[in-house]
């Protein structure tokens, strides 16, 4: 393919990719959109913020606030202590445990004793 | 309103950092809407679907506005940030193949173009990968060096070059297969 070519087929790419124009009314939607997006932005914001603003909700806030961290404090206290007594549980069966291995050492030694005393009879 | 007083009024809101001054995003959008539309438009090459990506775009322009210093600068986040909508799009959805004969011919030939020819080099173009169809519609739409094209869909700029002659040379045999070597 020659120089002349390769130019042609470029210029006619340029020309198959021109830029189309837009819709007509493309600018007017997109700011309509725009201006939605803006408006319920600022909505939400508002609306997020502004309830506090009135004293019964921000009292019924605080209340609630307050309760949560009341129960929160409860709860954490009730975790806390039947860990305590799991924990006492725990060290007592330790001990239960211990007690019962050197009982059972020493019915074993006794055992043993015995069977040892019988063996030296015969 | 004139070019120069769009172009004014654009760079005014930029140097505001004022997105909410709806005449001055106004402006930016009249500016640059045919090439980003364009660049959907070629690349989608369906119209609707190229509108719908052309206004997101612009959305995300409103709110990128205070980080852009410049009308260059803009330009330049609208061509990356379009070619990037297109290959997101195009993953997302998988949509059918529209017609390309549906895209409008251009309405004012600076030259004497073929329309056969016109229409198969559409026809070849989007049926290309999704890289090299964006490469080429950079290139011939926006006139875009392949150096720019490379800083705009972060890719190097060999890459650039070699999707450029790949599909140049791959248009040139679908073109001279199916019209015949005298029309080019």
């Amino acid at each position: 393919m020659t120089d002349k070519n390769t130019n042609q087929v470029e210029h006619e790419l340029k020309h198959a990719l021109s830029r189309q124009e837009a819709p007509p009314d493309f600018a007017d939607k997109m700011l309509a959109r725009v201006g939605e997006q803006h408006s319920m932005s600022t909505v939400m914001s508002h609306s997020r913020w502004k309830v506090f603003t009135r004293p019964l909700i921000r009292w019924a806030a605080i209340t609630a606030t307050a309760a949560s961290l009341a129960i929160g404090g409860i709860h954490y206290r009730n975790v806390q202590r039947e860990r305590s007594k799991g924990e006492a549980a725990k060290q007592q069966l330790m001990l239960a445990l211990r007690i019962a291995g050197s009982k059972l050492q020493l019915a074993k030694a006794r055992v043993n004793e015995i069977n040892a005393t019988q063996a030296a009879n015969r | 309103m004139r070019k120069s007083e769009t172009l004014a009024s654009a760079e005014r809101t930029l140097a505001d950092h004022s997105p909410d001054t709806r005449t001055g995003f106004a402006a930016l959008v009249r500016l640059h809407q045919s090439m980003v539309f364009s660049i959907a438009l070629h690349f989608l090459a369906d119209r609707p679907a190229a509108e719908e990506l052309a206004q997101d775009v612009f959305l995300q322009l409103h709110a990128n506005l205070p980080n852009l210093k410049s009308e260059d600068h803009v330009k330049f986040w609208l061509r990356k940030v379009t070619a990037h909508r297109c290959i997101d799009h195009k993953r997302r959805r998988k949509l059918p193949q529209v017609s390309i004969e549906e895209i409008a011919e251009p309405s004012a030939p600076t030259r004497s173009v073929d329309p056969l020819l016109q229409r198969k080099l559409r026809q070849v173009i989007a049926s290309l990968p999704e890289k090299p169809r964006l490469v080429m519609i950079l290139r011939y739409q926006e006139d875009m060096e392949p150096e720019e094209i490379a800083e705009a869909l972060a890719m190097p700029v060999a890459t650039v070059r070699s999707h450029l002659q790949r599909s140049l040379a791959l248009l040139r045999e679908k073109v001279s297969r199916s019209i015949g070597e005298v029309t080019i």
